[in-house]
């Protein structure tokens, strides 16, 4: 079977993935730009075994180019490996094809017009060294070897492409979970939105459009009107918390199956006395505060008010974090936990 | 009483927002502190104010008020009208001042109520 | 009107009373400058501001007398101020649309 022939073959003398890891250090630049953490773990994680095409569709040497041709068409593929009993001899592409028609010798053997200077992955490489092998020659697609110098596979850009994608999703959707599991409620269900804002100190002409986004995104998910009206109450007001009070902070919307929870964390000043400044009528707030419709010293009181729950945190010098909770299925129905009658006094009605 | 009959019965011209709109007043707010606003519950609020800023409609927006009026003609910026007509709350301008507004408002529900 | 018909009118109590205070007008506001700017001479001011700076507003613009709405407390900075100016405040269940509406029914201010 094998005549002596024997064709080219470039390739790293790796043999085995922590020299490849030494070789190839986690350069963001090498891998085109600034990367996350994440993707370059990806990229280093995946093997190319893991995201090659393992059915290979190959020819003989002594097939025709013209059988060639056929294959590749039948296939949609633009390159073909010549492999006999997984040796791999050579590569004709759509290139070779091309000429042979221009010169007409389709009919003659693969083995003539084949290149065999060829370019190789090995299947323990990470993906991010054949992402470079990508980068740096400009074939479209690479035969794979095991450590018998085996064919093995064949990775195309596509490949690495699909497979990447997919596994970004199930990493952000961990992501996502990991974050929401930040904040202290029981996430029971297994569907969830999270939303976050960033809320700007002093920028008093932004505060309140998170918590207006926040009421449009529960109008859009159909939430109960009444419930929808208590969390955009808490939200708004938490919102101008943080941007009257606080050196700046995010505000979260997270909607599960059972609850809706607003939790707002700002980076400090912090509130030295908690108990104190959740009553009625205590502020801190200034004039300036205060020509601006707020600083009542009605907003952590209110919050609460609205709230099936509520939880205050805060270290003098660190942050101030609050949850506010809210049951989206609340016991009895009918009567839904309605907001609290304010105490003491009514509010005038329209006659 | 729509936004419209509250135009007119204040004197007032509306600046932004849905002035056809149908939505009839369920209860009069006066009221400049927005965490007041936010802590009542009645719907289809109307509220009157005197502040003209931007808060005032967010927070007409969180509580679904059914409009907003600005008194003493107060001149109004260009980013609150932006935000009423974003959040399509119907936005009034009144020369009348808030007290004068609640007597005529309130002269309008009895003479509504007496047909 | 005299402190006594407000007080009535609105179903309110009094907290700080001086003798003679009384209003010929109705001012609603609860920004401090808006009332500066707006407020007439010898107004009831109607309000939610339970803060000592609204005395110093009601002194400076000649209001005697505070309709403080939604039973908002008076902290004792604000009523020792009150006193010491001649500032009346009456403290009210009322909103300030139903604290106006029931002031309107009170006969015809003299201006």
């Amino acid at each position: 079977m094998d005549n002596g022939y024997s064709p080219t073959i470039l390739q790293g003398q790796h043999t085995n993935d922590d020299e490849i890891l030494a070789k190839t250090p986690l350069d963001p630049k090498a891998l085109g730009g600034d990367s996350s953490v994440i993707i370059m773990e990806l990229l280093q994680r995946f093997k190319v075994r893991d995201v090659m095409k393992r059915q290979i569709i190959s020819v003989a040497r002594t097939a025709s180019l013209r059988e060639a041709q056929r294959l590749m068409r039948e296939n949609r593929i633009s390159g073909l490996p010549v492999c006999e009993e997984g040796r791999l001899y050579g590569i004709v592409s759509v290139n070779d094809i091309i000429t042979a028609l221009d010169n007409g010798w389709i009919e003659d053997t693969c083995e003539k017009h084949m290149a065999c200077n060829l370019v190789v992955l090995e299947a323990g490489m990470p993906i991010s060294f054949a992402l470079r092998y990508f980068n740096n020659y400009t074939y479209g697609r690479f035969p794979v070897l095991d450590s018998d110098r085996k064919l093995v596979g064949i990775l195309s850009q596509r490949d690495v492409m699909r497979a990447l994608l997919y596994e970004l999703s199930v990493e952000i959707r961990k992501l996502e979970r990991k974050t929401s599991n930040n904040v202290p409620v029981h996430v029971t269900g297994e569907h969830y939105f999270r939303r976050e804002w960033a809320v700007v100190r002093n920028d008093l002409s932004r505060a309140g459009h998170a918590a207006n986004d926040i009421k449009g995104i529960l109008r859009e998910r159909k939430v109960a009107r009444s419930i929808a009206r208590r969390v955009a109450v808490a939200a708004y007001e938490l919102e101008i918390n943080i941007c009257i009070h606080s050196h700046g902070g995010v505000l979260v919307l997270l909607i599960s199956d059972e609850t809706i929870t607003i939790t707002a964390k700002d980076r400090g000043p912090g509130i030295p006395d908690i108990e104190w400044a959740c009553r009625d009528g205590t502020s801190t707030a200034n004039d300036w505060i205060r020509s601006l419709g707020f600083g009542a010293g009605m907003g952590l009181s209110n919050s609460k008010r609205v709230a099936d729950s509520f939880d205050i945190q805060s270290e003098v010098g660190k942050f101030t974090k609050v949850t506010c909770t809210f049951n989206l299925n609340p016991p009895d129905p009918a009567d839904g936990r309605a907001v609290a009658p304010r105490p003491p006094s009514q509010e005038g009605g329209a006659s | 009483m729509t936004i419209a009959d509250v135009v007119k019965i204040l004197d007032g011209k509306l600046m932004a927002g849905d002035g056809t709109s149908p939505r009839a007043v369920g209860a009069v707010v006066a009221n400049d502190l927005m965490s007041d606003v936010l802590l009542n519950d009645a719907d289809d609020i109307l509220l009157l104010t005197s502040l003209a800023s931007d808060q005032a409609i967010r927070t007409a927006h969180i509580v679904g008020a059914m409009g907003v009026v600005v008194h003493n003609a107060k001149p109004l910026s260009e980013t609150m009208l932006k935000v009423a007509a974003d959040l399509g709350v119907p936005l009034v301008s009144s020369p009348l001042s808030k007290y004068d507004a609640c007597v005529r408002l309130h002269d309008a529900f009895l003479a509504e109520e007496r047909g | 009107m005299t402190v006594a018909e407000v007080c009535a009118a609105v179903n309110g109590t009094v907290a700080v009373d001086v003798a003679d205070a009384a209003a010929t007008g109705v001012y609603v506001g609860d920004l401090l400058s808006d009332i500066m700017g707006h407020a007439g001479e010898d107004c009831a001011l109607v309000t939610i501001q339970n803060h000592l700076n609204t005395i110093a507003v009601c002194t400076l613009v000649g209001c005697a007398v505070i309709v403080l709405c939604h039973n908002r407390p008076v902290p004792p900075d604000m009523a020792e101020a009150a006193a010491r100016e001649g500032v009346a405040i009456v403290v009210t269940p009322l909103s300030q649309y139903a604290a106006a509406r029931a002031l309107s029914a009170l006969p015809p201010a003299e201006h």
